[in-house]
């Protein structure tokens, strides 16, 4: 009888094994398909030969963009929570929709999409004028007019849209002269002159053009209520890019190609881009995607791989970054640590400057970016990125006695010492009137290469007589005390870090305005810049200065001269460059992505292959095995 | 005896009707405790490109009059009310302008399949090993034992870590994330059905194991207890045959373990979300993590206003079916 029953028994267990692996095939996918939804959605000339899978061959992987669920595909707001196929930043993101003209942050030059040649302004500088592409028209094959980069604009203006708000200081309007021509007019200020024509031609390859005819339906759906505008999920858009929507659920999206596509004319790209599917998996953090990336189920990473060099040194998988050798990557954004200038003690410019020099740089660069950084040495400290255009922009060998490396312990103490700042009762600290100089350090918790950086910028202080303590609240809480730029930063928050911008078509003026322009305090949501609330007339005028100028000698001087004000007054300073976008790229199934000197002209930007001229190089990619 | 029974269930139903107001309340307030602002992190979200100091601010504006987040908590609380009686939870924060109930409908059926299966699963293989050990002893029962007692005590999480690691990442038997593969749509294609099996294995794994570790360890005590009953002995020496003694004994032992089942199924849905979690598995677990750290307080307080429902659902029915069963719970209650 009990041997019986053992056999039993392990025979009911394994039946329970199989069915209980049965069980779900009914359950789940039946949840979750949005059958009618996919069969929408696909447009109806494009049914691919088979709907339900991607074939590898044909389909490009990303990481590190999307993570979260799509919520739609509306051109006009920021909340569609769609990264991969919308973003109007310096480097838009044109896969479904597109900008008059495309930055490239390799050399700085902004190259025509939609519009043909280049722009020109008048004489005043307070009008640019651009032709449009006549081979250019939107996915329902009408033709893409002047009349459609108007009437987004007025529509941006109407109903106050981010967009709208962002530049109706600085444009006054946009007009199509006729269907191929359109006028940009600057806001002009109380001299007659354009408040800010810097900004005004950053418009051109920041902001997409949105159809004139279906944005009129959605007016009409809306009923003229902003609100609804803006959280229309617009699935009935129609684009002009090389790709649209084809599925979107809580786990991935997935872009396909509109092979109806404009610029396979010859007078853009000549061809349709290689890919015929654009996916992106939603994965839970760094590590999932990482692992996918290894697995070869991701060929372009835009995320943070810790140690990437041993996924080809160690792993010998097919995996490489934009530069063969560390930094690996293309810095272009500083994260930088704040001092709150309201506190007593780092109102000094000496205590400032004694800590920042006093940091190990080169532990910071090792531990938080895994050596994915110049260093300083490499790029040595200014307010620009390493990248060869800003670094041109300023006079180096002007400030080189005022640039620092980091580690310099001792100069950091003479610096102190100097001042007056000493330690007078013997406790290890020295004193600023009469109290010991203590302070808080900090970030947001769980933002790791982050608080790696804070922890060695803490230890500096103990070489130095400085106490300087770390503590790591919730982003949540982080951001909004951070941000509240209309009264002084609480206790805890003496120095903090925050990002700076990256590379974009009005750099390095823009990085430099938000790292020190006063203009921002007093802003009760302030997420520009310049939160340790630094105040100089005297920077103020020469950043107000800038958009204006057009003598390239005059510029590179206002830039030195921000730059020893930047370095003498440190109201913050950089702990690492970052890239753009992190560019990592497997190579098991599609090659030929962009690489440090891969000969294409213009340069291909490691930026995702979506974003501004870095779309150039879908068009260039090819099959390992065809 | 109909009266006494009103009686009961009358005072049940009035002690669930309190609890439940109070769950609600804590389900509304306790996520807007949280320190820090979620439409400052809306913001933030696309103010990085902004140059101009008021329009970022105009759109700050905007959010806060659209989310409700500027008027005070108690006008909050009852506007909600009033649109949670009519099944409008609002919009999610984090994916607005997606409705909460939109996401929750997305979500919450990946974890319904994952957990009432798992749940079912684990109980009878629990139960089974459960009463064998019982009935087997020996060998069988001194190496189920202690495994139990070890395998049940593990939490979900921990139990998925290890699953993932050794099935997933060194084995590479098993996918480490997602609910179906990554190149694929979904639809009703074998493939597809493979794909969404294949990469259940783990999470339902994960939950059942710990499942059966419980149930089993229960059912032996059970099983032991009524072995040794009175008339276990006496149907012995009546010499009714053994199988038929075993099919009473377990059919007694069962009630109790009966009542588990009502509970874990009433449970599920706050069960095992972190096993969600740890494989990326679409779902309530991975709903709620998102919610959590995009402050989404709409979308956490619908979620663990359903947790909250389901648990005091299972709790009533089965308090209620007690009172029918066993009429000594009724008498010591309506006294």
């Amino acid at each position: 009888m009990k041997k019986i029953l053992y056999v039993v028994s392990f025979l009911v267990i394994a039946s329970m094994i199989i069915t209980a692996c049965a069980t779900p095939a009914t359950e789940a996918p039946m949840a979750e398909i949005p059958a009618t939804e996919a069969a929408t959605e696909i447009p109806a000339t494009q049914e691919p030969a088979d709907p339900n899978s991607l074939p590898r061959n044909e389909t490009l992987y990303f990481n590190g963009q999307q993570w979260g669920p799509v919520v739609g595909w509306n051109p006009y707001s920021n909340s569609m929570n769609n990264a991969l196929g919308i973003a109007q930043q310096d480097n838009s993101r044109v896969v479904m929709f597109e900008t008059p003209y495309l930055y490239n942050m390799l050399d700085g030059n902004m190259y025509p999409l939609l519009a043909d040649g280049d722009f020109t302004w008048n004489a005043d500088r307070t009008e640019i004028t651009f032709k449009m592409n006549a081979a250019a028209h939107w996915s329902d094959g009408t033709p893409l007019t002047a009349e459609d980069v108007a009437y987004t604009w007025a529509t941006h203006v109407k109903y106050n849209t981010p967009v709208g708000s962002a530049n109706m200081p600085y444009v006054e309007n946009i007009e199509a002269t006729d269907a191929e021509t359109v006028v940009v007019k600057a806001k002009l200020g109380e001299d007659g002159k354009a408040v800010n024509p810097l900004l005004v031609a950053g418009y051109l390859s920041t902001n997409y053009v949105i159809q004139k005819a279906w944005t009129e339906t959605l007016e009409a759906r809306v009923a003229g209520d902003t609100t609804a505008l803006l959280a229309d999920t617009a699935e009935d858009v129609v684009w002009s890019g090389p790709y649209s929507k084809y599925f979107a659920d809580d786990t991935k999206v997935v872009f396909i190609r509109d092979d109806n596509y404009w610029g396979q004319d010859a007078s853009m790209w000549g061809k349709l881009p290689s890919p015929k599917y654009l996916a992106h998996v939603i994965f839970k953090d760094n590590a999932a995607g990482t692992t996918a990336l290894q697995a070869g189920e991701v060929d372009v990473s835009q995320q943070f791989n810790s140690n990437v060099q041993d996924l080809w040194l160690t792993q010998g998988l097919p995996i490489s970054t934009y530069l063969p050798e560390a930094p690996y990557q293309i810095g272009a954004t500083l994260p930088t640590a704040f001092f709150n200038l309201n506190t007593p003690g780092l109102d000094q410019a000496a205590v400032r400057k004694a800590i920042a020099i006093a940091v190990d740089y080169p532990t910071i660069i090792a531990n938080a970016m895994t050596n994915q950084s110049a260093t300083f040495d490499q790029a040595p400290r200014s307010l620009m990125n390493p990248t060869a255009g800003e670094q041109a922009s300023y006079d180096s060998a002007a400030v080189k006695d005022l640039q620092w490396a980091g580690n310099d312990v001792e100069g950091a103490k003479k610096l102190l010492d100097d001042a007056g700042v000493v330690d007078t009762d013997g406790d290890g600290l020295r004193e600023y009137n009469g109290k010991n100089l203590s302070f808080v350090a900090t970030c947001p918790n769980g933002w790791s290469d982050w608080q790696a950086a804070i922890e060695v910028v803490a230890a500096a202080g103990k070489e130095i007589g400085i106490e300087i303590t770390t503590n790591y609240p919730e982003w949540a809480v982080y951001q909004t005390v951070v941000t509240k730029s209309d009264t002084p930063l609480p206790e805890g928050y003496d120095i903090f870090m925050m990002w700076s911008d990256g590379a974009g078509p009005t750099q390095p003026w823009g990085r430099i305005r938000k790292l020190m322009s006063s203009e921002f305090i007093g802003m009760p949501s302030n997420w520009n810049g310049n939160w340790g609330q630094y105040t100089n007339p005297e920077a103020d005028a020469l950043i107000a200065s800038i958009p204006a100028e057009t003598d390239e000698a005059k510029l590179k001087e206002t830039y030195t001269a921000l730059v020893k004000m930047y370095l003498t007054d440190v109201p913050s300073f950089t702990l690492m460059y970052r890239p753009q976008s992190f560019h990592t790229v497997n190579e098991s199934i599609w090659t030929n992505f962009p690489h440090n000197g891969d000969g294409t002209n213009p340069p291909v930007p490691p930026l995702d292959l979506t974003d501004g001229w870095s779309i150039a190089g879908l068009y260039n990619l090819t099959l390992v095995n065809p | 005896m109909l009266k006494g029974y009103l009686k009961y269930f009358l005072n049940k139903l009035g002690w669930f009707a309190l609890t439940f107001v109070f769950a609600f309340l804590l389900n509304f307030i306790l996520p807007r405790l949280m320190p820090g602002d979620p439409v400052a992190a809306i913001v933030s979200r696309f103010a990085q490109g902004m140059s101009n100091t008021s329009g970022v601010q105009a759109i700050y504006e905007q959010y806060t009059e659209l989310f409700g987040t500027n008027k005070p908590m108690t006008e909050q609380f009852f506007i909600y009310l009033k649109n949670v009686a009519r099944g409008d939870f609002g919009f999610s924060f984090s994916q607005y302008p997606r409705t909460v109930a939109d996401v929750i409908k997305s979500s919450i059926w990946w974890t319904i399949a994952l957990q009432f299966p798992a749940i079912i699963v684990g109980w009878l293989i629990g139960n089974t090993l459960g009463a064998l050990a019982a009935y087997l002893k020996g060998g069988f029962d001194k190496v189920l034992m202690p495994i139990s007692l070890f395998v049940s005590n593990f939490p979900t999480f921990g139990m998925a870590v290890i699953f993932m690691v050794v099935f997933g990442v060194n084995l590479k038997w098993f996918p480490t994330s997602g609910g179906y593969g990554f190149d694929l749509i979904p639809n009703f294609s074998w493939n597809f059905i493979q794909s969404v099996i294949v990469h259940y294995q783990l999470p339902f794994w994960s939950i059942v194991v710990i499942a059966i570790g419980g149930q089993a360890i229960g059912m032996r005590s059970m099983s032991i207890y009524e072995l040794n009953a009175d008339y276990v002995k006496y149907s012995r020496f009546m010499g009714i045959k053994d199988r038929k003694i075993v099919g009473y004994v377990f059919r007694n032992a069962m009630l109790p373990q009966v009542t588990g089942l009502a509970l874990s199924i009433g449970t599920m849905v706050g069960g095992a979300l972190v096993a969600e979690i740890v494989f990326s598995y679409p779902g309530l677990g991975t709903t709620l993590l998102r919610a959590v750290l995009g402050q989404d307080y709409p979308l956490i307080s619908a979620v663990t206003l359903i947790i909250t429902v389901m648990a005091l659902f299972a709790n009533f029915i089965i308090e209620i079916l007690y009172g029918f069963i066993d009429p000594r719970i009724k008498a010591t209650q309506s006294d």
